[in-house]
């Protein structure tokens, strides 16, 4: 009875609450066994991967029969020829094969304009965000030779109202053309004829022939822009378009021509297959800058049709280190195992996987979850998810492109009458894409992983770190408590209040800390670009400039920004301030990851699982040396392990190693790597330089800490 | 002579005015049509393309224009995705254009709603809805209603924004039976689990049949690989390939079209609610409904309804000397089956006051014992009174 009323008098706390004690409280197995099924989890999303499916009710892809005929493909033939047995040099006119191209548009019954532009360099400018870009300064410096042509050719649909488009890219080098750009062309040219005649058009056809002697993407990329701001009256039109019609005499190929909305876009490429390939190949490439991807339906109708309709086999990039890994396939035989257990358990339970389909779905996500998380769009495509709009890469590979010369027919046949499906496809689109997923990744063309299932391992990887930090904080606060009492029961006059607030606010040196360091983190993310304005460097030295002002940053930021490394001798004494610094600098990895996680899910992804182990192991180096047990050496050896393969530069190395061996690379390819992902404006280069590198420098700093 | 003449002439007035009191509430008198298309969008094509289907099938038959309720999104023939512009098709021979010259659209593209479906069935129209848009018919009415889109379990989806529930359904068909709307209606429905919408049905006099049950799907027949699109469901085009084999004059019946559908080619398995109807399948043509086959009654008199407005005496003469006529006309019309099961059905408060009172005169003869013996009577009475009546005026 007197328990009873004693537990009345004191109300127990809610269950929640008590759950996230105990969870702090056991923070240590709780990680463990988090982390191991956060790797885990991710280990098993090829299992988990479901078969797409087409969601949009609109898209009906394969319903209509093809109707491309032999006598437009006989006419792209005679136009693929041509376009070969173009004479750049013979030609006196800059623009010739453009001028070819626009010839056979409008002999069709299409429109056409010439879109020039001039290559834009991608430049990384972290103060684009105050000041508006001052293109035109840098564009004057270009002669006139270095203009890129776009010839974009329009179908208006016939009973369409032209609000809508499907915008066919073929990108090709001007200069010199290659044959598999020839017959891209032609492919392209074969279902313009073909659509010039047809009545269903619903949406406008535009077929975009990129010049790309500038990169196909700045081709693109550059018309794309003019598309989408639209100028009224002569006064927005840029310098270069007010000068003389690249056409001789013919006002109209100079107007930038218009269509409505895009709804989807198709980038058209052949290229020559491997010998070993019985059949043609279709390579998909659909990621766009920062991890985006297009409607899943594009993909699902393109792999459709061209499975179902043409008999390509559909291909998306994979990671061929993976596919003969031998940890790999031992993993994927254990889950064999398992799905046929579960099986004789349940025949209901229908998940078992196939050794080899095992490995290829994770050789295919690696690749896709490596390709997202990388931020650098996989082709031109990538720029029209900038403007929102759903587009992919077709890459044909044929084998018969050797010896096109024999057969070529077949080739123009198959891929217009699988793009010609596509078009018609989306033709019947009501509305933008939006049935299907936006978030997933690929296990292979016709299997994917969505969100709601890819999101559980990075989950699993992320939830011990707040447990962790509450649990380094609460320890710490507990050992400050009992000190101060101590020092109460010895100075009970003097010293009572200041004692506490010093100990309640003690956090914020541990804060500042770590502040300082993520400024530096910012500090560093903006050297680069002052480093680019050095003309004509070489890789090399610039990162090692880049590396020795970083370092020297550092320490003039710590002795501008007072005595943080270099803790008060009081704390010192105590020795314990290290477990303050590392529960801040793990909640602040946790925030850092989380933001990350919603920019671009696949960076974070592949963070966290650096990042997490990093940061959960991090003890100094002194306190296990003190102890002189065999699991604190191998604690202290895994702590600096994961320190030295966990420094970017480092993990870049390794993981190129990993991928394609380290015979060839040099020291500067991190550089130039780096100065891709800021070119493409990639989110993940912020991410590397202000929470990665930061929270390296922490642990680090949290290794040798003296105690 | 005037004697005999004017007793001739009562006793044939008794005789309509009995049977303008029993046909008012059954004789079928005429036919109506109420065929919806609930879905739109291109991918849609073959709701319409079944819709405009039955629609031709019934003008055929012989349902003039103005009976017929078309309610169609009608985005199909110029969708500017068709290949045939200003064309619908339900076959892949494209031999038959469905969108001919005179297509009749009473509801089109979002007048298909819910609201204007209920309105139309209830007749509780807004004052300017023009009478080409109503369903104006009557208690001799047999009205088709056919209804094909997306549907569920108890629900038809109405073009993407609404859907009518089996209980909506229910309380129209309650209501127009109150109303005296009509005197047998076939619902025929189109869709997924299309059963379920007819179970809340609790009017007598209606016919229901589904192209699915609960749990199954309507699918469609074929795919036109020319126009890019489905172009007709199986259950209304096995529906379509009956009645191609029905003309105006032909005696097939409701029951043989029912028993035309073969689950197997159909994917899903028909379903029809038969336990309001008063009558046998077997025995009731097609033509009843989906056609305008009336029965054609000899009356011998033009006035018909003048002459036995208001005559009471009369009525004491009907079970006397043509009783048995009477019965053998009723036995001879093949409509009009059973026109006091049919009174008994009828609450008593749902009919009009005149048939009240024939059917409460009509119990009062029944009971009556010795009824030969107070004809007899009656009979002489009246001979009496008449003989007296030729005797004062000569």
């Amino acid at each position: 009875m007197a328990e009873a009323e004693d537990e009345s008098a004191k109300p127990k706390p809610r269950p929640i609450i008590r759950l996230g004690l105990f969870l702090i409280s056991h923070s240590f197995v709780v990680s463990v066994v988090c982390c191991a099924a956060g790797v885990f989890a991710l280990l098993l999303l090829p299992v988990l991967a479901k078969n797409t499916y087409i969601s949009e009710n609109a898209l009906m892809p394969g319903s209509a029969s093809p109707m491309l005929s032999n006598d437009d493909v006989s006419r792209a033939r005679a136009f693929v020829n041509k376009v070969v047995s173009f004479d750049t040099k013979s030609d006196s006119s800059s623009i010739g094969l453009q001028e070819l191209v626009a010839q056979h548009i409008t002999d069709l019954g299409g429109e056409v304009n010439f879109h020039r532009f001039l290559p834009q360099v991608n430049k990384f400018n972290p103060l684009h965000f105050f000041s508006s870009p001052d293109q035109g300064i840098v564009q004057e410096n270009y002669s006139c030779s270095s203009y890129g042509i776009n010839t974009v050719g329009f179908i208006r649909a016939p009973n369409g109202d032209g609000k809508e488009a499907i915008v066919l890219v073929t990108p090709y080098n001007s200069v010199k053309t290659s044959t598999g750009e020839a017959l891209s062309l032609g492919i392209a040219y074969s279902i313009f004829s073909l659509l010039t005649r047809v009545t269903w058009l619903a949406k406008d056809i535009i077929w975009l022939a990129a010049d790309s002697q500038h990169g196909e993407y700045a081709a693109v990329a550059a018309w794309l822009r003019e598309y989408h701001t639209p100028s009224f009256g002569g006064s927005g039109r840029g310098v270069f378009e007010s000068n003389a019609s690249p056409t001789t005499g013919e006002k109209r190929h100079n107007d930038f021509l218009r269509a409505g909305t895009m709804a989807a876009a198709l980038v058209i490429k052949v290229t020559d297959g491997s010998e070993k390939a019985e059949r043609d190949v279709l390579n998909l490439y659909a990621e766009a800058s920062n991890g985006q991807m297009p409607n899943l339906d594009l993909i699902n109708v393109v792999n459709y049709l061209a499975v179902n309709g043409q008999g390509l086999r559909v291909k998306v990039e994979k990671l061929g280190s993976l596919l003969d890994s031998w940890w790999l396939r031992s993993l994927g035989e254990l889950f064999q195992k398992l799905g046929k257990v579960a099986r004789s358990l349940n025949p209901q339970w229908n998940f078992g996987i196939s050794v080899a389909e095992y490995i290829e779905g994770t050789a295919t996500l690696a690749s896709s979850l490596y390709n997202q998380a990388l931020g650098v769009p996989t082709g031109p495509h990538g720029v029209f998810r900038d403007y929102q709009v759903d587009a992919i890469t077709m890459e044909i590979s044929s084998k018969r492109l050797a010896n096109y010369k024999n057969r070529p027919s077949e080739l123009l046949l198959q891929g217009g009458r699988l793009v010609e499906g596509v078009i018609r496809s989306v033709n019947n689109l009501l509305e933008k894409f939006h049935q299907s997923f936006f978030l997933y990744l690929l296990t292979s063309p016709n299997r994917f992983v969505s969100v709601g299932v890819y999101m559980i391992p990075f989950a699993l990887l992320v939830a011990p770190l707040p447990m962790v930090a509450a649990s380094l904080f609460a320890d710490a606060s507990r050992r400050n408590s009992g000190m101060e009492n101590k020092e109460v029961t010895t100075f009970p006059a003097s010293s009572d209040i200041p004692a506490i607030t010093f100990g309640s606010w003690r956090w914020l040196h541990a804060a500042k800390t770590v502040f300082i360091v993520h400024f530096w983190g910012a500090v560093v993310t903006l050297l680069p670009h002052f480093l680019s304005l050095v003309p004509d460097s070489a890789p090399l030295t610039n990162l090692i400039t880049w590396i020795v002002l970083s370092a020297s940053s550092l320490l003039i930021l710590q002795v501008i920004l007072g005595s943080s490394f270099t803790l008060p001798s009081m704390t010192h004494t105590r020795g314990m301030e290290w477990t303050l610094l590392k529960s801040v600098t793990i909640a602040f990895a946790c925030t850092g990851l989380c933001i990350m996680s919603v920019i671009n899910f696949a960076t974070a992804e592949m963070g966290a699982l650096m990042l997490v182990p990093m940061c959960l192991m991090s003890r100094p180096l002194r306190l296990d040396a003190k102890a002189k047990t065999l699991k604190s050496f191998l604690r202290a050896g895994c702590n600096v392990v994961l320190t030295f393969m966990f420094f970017p530069p480092v993990t870049y190395y390794l993981w190129k190693g990993a991928l394609v061996g380290l015979d060839n690379a040099r020291i500067g390819d991190f550089w130039n790597w780096v100065e891709s992902l800021w070119t493409w404006n990639s989110a993940t280069y912020i991410y590397v330089c202000m929470v990665h590198l930061p929270c390296w420098v922490l642990c680090v700093h949290t290794l040798v800490y003296p105690c | 002579m005037k004697s005999t003449f004017l007793l001739c002439f009562l006793l044939l007035s008794t005789y309509l005015c009995n049977g303008i009191a029993s046909t008012s509430s059954a004789m079928h008198t005429n036919n109506w049509a109420v065929l919806v298309c609930t879905s739109r969008f291109w991918f849609n094509y073959r709701h319409m393309a079944n819709t405009l289907s039955l629609y031709r099938t019934v003008k055929r038959l012989g349902i003039p224009d103005e009976r017929i309720i078309l309610m169609l999104a009608d985005d199909m023939a110029c969708n500017s995705r068709n290949k045939y512009p200003a064309q619908v098709f339900n076959n892949e021979n494209h031999r038959l254009n469905l969108y001919g010259d005179n297509v009749e659209v009473d509801y089109r593209g979002y007048e298909v709603t819910v609201e204007n479906f209920l309105r139309v069935l209830t007749g509780r129209h807004e004052t300017a809805v023009p009478r080409s848009k109503r369903l104006l018919s009557d208690e001799g009415s047999h009205i088709l209603l056919y209804m094909t889109g997306h549907g569920g379990d108890e629900f038809l989806k109405f073009q993407d924004s609404e859907e009518l529930q089996s209980h909506d359904l229910a309380d129209a068909v309650k209501q127009m039976k109150e109303k005296r709307r009509f005197k047998e209606l076939l619902i025929m429905v189109d869709t997924c689990q299309a059963a379920t919408l007819f179970s809340q049905l609790q009017s007598p006099g209606v016919l229901a049949i589904g192209s699915s049950m609960k749990g199954e799907n309507s699918y469609s027949h074929h795919l036109d690989a020319d126009v890019g699109v489905s172009v007709i469901d199986r259950f209304t085009f096995y529906t379509l390939a009956f009645f191609e084999r029905v003309n105006m004059y032909a005696n097939a019946s409701l029951g043989s079209l029912f028993s035309s559908y073969n689950p197997n080619m159909l994917m899903s398995t028909a379903y029809y609610r038969t336990d309001l109807y008063p009558r046998q399948l077997e025995e009731v043509p097609v033509t009843n409904f989906f056609g305008s086959v009336m029965e054609t009654i000899h009356t011998d008199s033009a006035y018909k309804a003048f002459t036995g407005k208001d005559s009471t005496k009369s009525t004491l003469k009907m079970p006397l000397g043509k009783s048995s006529q009477d019965i053998r006309r009723t036995l001879a019309s093949s409509d009009v089956q059973c026109p006091t099961s049919d009174s008994n059905v009828e609450d008593p408060q749902d009919s009009c006051p005149s048939t009240h009172f024939w059917n409460s005169v009509d119990e009062k003869m029944r009971k009556v014992k010795g009824l030969d013996t107070w004809v007899n009577s009656g009979l002489l009475l009246m001979f009496l009174l008449v003989a007296f009546s030729s005797w004062l005026s000569f």
